[in-house]
């Protein structure tokens, strides 16, 4: 018999969107709990609007983001504009443990559903906000998206080679950090009120959460007061350490000798016991020292080698290292293969999908990722009937007053 | 708020923010350390540039609010004491390659069945198993291994990591998610579990779903200093400034239009662009890009050349104080000085002053990551010292006696 998912019975109103807070509901409705997700034809969901696309189609169900952070939830189409559309959110407020939003401060209040209001229709309610800079603050109404929180809070100005302007990292990079801080946050919150029967508001500010992902260079800064900058690839406690040309067009290595250990299989697997037997490489300050150098010398074996390969003869002898998989290459990888990371699901226009799976394993309560992210409206008969217990009649009134759009 | 739980932390460097997560929210947290020190203890930067146990700040930046001991598991007396701590222990966590723990009896088998409630967490660079579970590792290794760094970096160099080691972090915290799932199906059940957790697939998640271009038939993106490739598109998210950088969200489309409309109508104000170029469809621009070609294209680029000029007359603070006003996506590419400044931050009480008294000062750390209204989340402890709470926890705790301790410390086991 299939076993009872962690977090049956949890139930979720989840108001938010694009990535950074559907990605942090996502892993929980992997475990069982019910979400019930808002969506507005009156809105569109940003997410829905990114790539990559099935088959290269910019269509509403087609974004591979939007499917990935989305699965496993139910979706129901709500005009929070609408005063009758509002009504429903408060019966669904009543029937959810948690209400999860990622609209403007004022947005929520001028709907009458700030944590104030929502208190009053259940009083243990939890309530998680998550926006970019938090609820208060010069910055609170500050709309936007994670590559500008990233850009607030210094991962941009920390990604980047030493003679050239900043890189950045790839794209909306607290959008990628902020999520786990979501659902640990709600978990956090339900432990607490079922023991002891008290809700609460949570106010997250996803670039706040982010700077847990940055401690170290803060506190050289506030305790040394060192700037720290993008170095590259190089690390200031080991050397070498790169991503080094392999043979091909644009394929790379990515080598790391964390210790001494290291340095002497490199050498080994390099054949250049002379690089072995010279005294100014035997420790780690010596070859920070002279990191061009032996930079030069692993690059004139690295490129005359397939990046799988320099992977394989390195990794053979214990040292640290790892072809630069491209996109295509990952969804091949035989580790993520093995692991189950990638799920085949049926969705309702595409037939079969493939998307993400649970980033961990519960080895007794295994996550269950099986149905496809809801197109618009999917699941308003089933939300309004079984869940709200409505009659038809009541759900043709909110058809007329234009509620469900 | 999690103040029931006891956690007995045995991290190496790769997994010392899940216990801090814990410990941050309430848990009762305790760094089994190697007598001597955690090896993490050595990785700098260090206060005031002097290498010394106590003061790694890689060590205080994950193991606040945490208390320590010291313990030698690979001793016999040592895998004994921790099976007596583990009486009163509701989450084990540790970071060693698979195998490596079980080797010495303390393996989830081991201890699940001395303790069947026990939510025993293992983070690893690969997971506990497949092809490449006994890799050698490094943060470098596993972001070349699930996807982030190909699409980061300037095109004409190698990919390019953030100089801040991220890898283990994104494996670290979705351990605590993890983690508080199996506890919470512990409730329930009165059994606990071994979780499993891949830095691999963890990190995955920084690639936006791009890790999902293959099964979708999507040609994905290449990486660009600034922003991506895609197809014969340069899209730019980094601008120059007068004095420094700053990050738009500069984009097309439905969801985008209006925000750069608002853009256009700034520039255009101040004579940077024309009404024409002003008034275009943002939304079907979108679109045009994609399927306009070559023309498409060239007229992107003079846009990219509009824009550039724009930014580059305005300093960092004059961009975001304006897109504040006009409801602009713009924002600074801010050093780690002007994130401590930040007004922001200041204006939320983000920052914490935690005491270090041994070196009579006061550091400031990132304060906590969400804002509870009841249960605020509190900074009680400094990161410890090595083996600072050995009595409290020996003694005090496990009833061990003075004459006891001094033995196992003699020995070498503490």
């Amino acid at each position: 018999m299939a076993h009872e998912l962690p977090l049956a019975g949890v139930k979720i109103l989840d108001l938010m969107w694009v990535m950074a807070g559907p990605a942090g509901t996502r892993v929980l409705a992997d475990y069982g709990a019910t979400i019930v997700r808002v969506e507005s034809a009156r809105r569109v969901d940003t997410a829905r609007t990114l790539q990559p696309f099935f088959k290269r189609k910019p269509e509403p169900d087609n974004s591979a983001l939007f499917q990935n952070v989305n699965a496993g939830k139910l979706g129901i189409s709500i005009d929070l504009g609408n005063e009758t559309g509002r009504s429903v959110i408060h019966d669904l407020v009543r029937w959810a443990d948690v209400v999860t939003e990622s609209f403007s401060p004022k947005a929520m209040k001028a709907w009458g559903l700030d944590y104030a209001s929502l208190r009053q229709i259940k009083p243990d309610i939890i309530m998680l906000s998550t926006c970019l800079m938090g609820q208060s603050g010069p910055y609170a109404r500050f709309a936007g998206f994670g590559n500008l929180a990233g850009a607030i809070v210094g991962f941009a100005n920390l990604t980047g080679w030493s003679d050239r302007p900043p890189a950045g990292p790839f794209g909306a990079y607290t959008d990628y950090v902020s999520p786990r801080f979501t659902a640990m946050a709600i978990l956090a919150a339900l432990d607490h009120r079922r023991r002891t029967g008290q809700g609460q508001y949570i106010d997250q500010s996803q670039g706040e959460a982010s700077l847990h992902f940055l401690g170290p260079a803060l506190l050289d800064y506030t305790a040394n007061g060192r700037v720290q900058t993008g170095q590259g690839n190089r690390d200031p406690g080991m050397a070498p350490h790169g991503v080094y040309a392999a043979a091909g067009t644009d394929r790379w290595a990515a080598i790391a000798v964390t210790n001494d250990e290291h340095w002497q299989a490199l050498c080994t697997a390099i054949e250049r016991a002379d690089l072995l037997r010279d005294e100014r490489f035997n420790t780690v300050a010596g070859r920070l020292a002279h990191q061009d150098t032996l930079d030069a010398a692993i690059t004139a074996w690295t490129k005359a080698r397939d990046p799988f390969e320099i992977e394989a003869l390195l990794q053979a002898r214990g040292v640290p290292a790892h072809a630069v998989e491209t996109l295509h290459e990952l969804y091949t990888d035989p580790q993520l293969q093995h692991r189950g990371h990638f799920v085949e699901i049926d969705h309702a226009t595409h037939g079969k999908i493939t998307i993400e799976g649970s980033r961990f394993r519960l080895s007794r309560t295994p996550a269950r990722v099986d149905r496809a992210a809801p197109t618009l409206g999917q699941d308003n008969q089933h939300v309004l009937e079984e869940i709200l217990g409505y009659s038809e009649e009541k759900i043709t009134e909110l058809v007329i007053a234009g509620a469900l759009e | 708020m999690l103040s029931p739980y006891r956690v007995l932390d045995l991290t190496t460097e790769r997994g010392l923010l899940c216990g801090q997560i814990l410990a941050d929210f309430g848990a009762d947290v305790i760094k089994v350390e190697p007598p001597g020190g955690s090896p993490a203890r050595r990785l700098g930067p260090f206060y005031h540039d002097e290498p010394h146990p106590d003061r790694s700040l890689y060590w205080w930046a994950y193991n606040r609010n945490k208390r320590s001991i010291t313990l030698d598991i690979r001793r016999k007396e040592g895998q004994t004491l921790l099976k007596r701590l583990l009486a009163k222990t509701d989450f084990f966590i540790e970071s060693d390659h698979p195998g490596t723990l079980a080797d010495l009896g303390l393996g989830y088998a081991d201890l699940a069945a001395l303790k069947p409630a026990l939510v025993y967490v293992s983070i690893t660079p690969f997971g506990q198993d497949g092809p490449k579970a006994s890799y050698a590792d490094s943060d470098l290794v596993i972001l070349a291994a699930s996807g982030p760094i190909v699409m980061t970096g300037d095109d004409d160099r190698p990919p390019l990591r953030i100089s801040v080691p991220q890898a283990y972090l994104h494996a670290s915290a979705e351990a605590v998610i993890a983690a508080l799932i199996a506890n919470h199906e512990r409730v329930r059940s009165g059994m606990g579990q071994h979780v499993d957790v891949s830095a691999q697939q963890s990190v995955a998640q920084a690639t936006q779903a791009y890790i999902l271009s293959a099964p979708f038939g999507d040609g994905g993106a290449t990486r660009m200093a600034g922003g991506l490739k895609v197809g014969p598109l340069k899209l730019s998210l980094a601008w120059p400034a007068r004095d420094g950088y700053v990050s738009i969200t500069f984009l097309f489309g439905t969801a985008f239009a209006h925000f750069t409309k608002r853009l256009m109508h700034w520039m255009c104000e101040e004579g940077f662009c024309d009404e024409a170029t002003r008034d275009k469809d943002w939304v079907a621009y979108g679109g045009y890009l994609f399927t306009g070609g070559a023309e498409a294209v060239a007229d992107y680029e003079q846009l990219k050349l509009l824009l550039e000029r724009f930014t580059k007359s305005k300093t960092k603070a004059e961009l975001l104080q304006g897109a504040l006003q006009r409801g602009v996506l713009i924002a600074p590419v801010a050093t780690v000085d002007e994130v401590v400044g930040s007004e922001q931050l200041a204006a939320r009480q983000y920052w914490q002053e935690v005491k270090h008294p041994e070196l009579q000062t006061t550091i400031r750390y990132p304060g906590p990551f969400v804002k509870y209204s009841e249960t605020p989340l509190a900074y009680r402890r400094r990161p410890p010292l090595v083996g600072e709470h050995n009595r409290e926890i020996y003694m005090s705790e496990l009833g061990m006696s003075e004459r006891e301790l001094t033995d196992l410390q003699s020995k070498g086991v503490i």
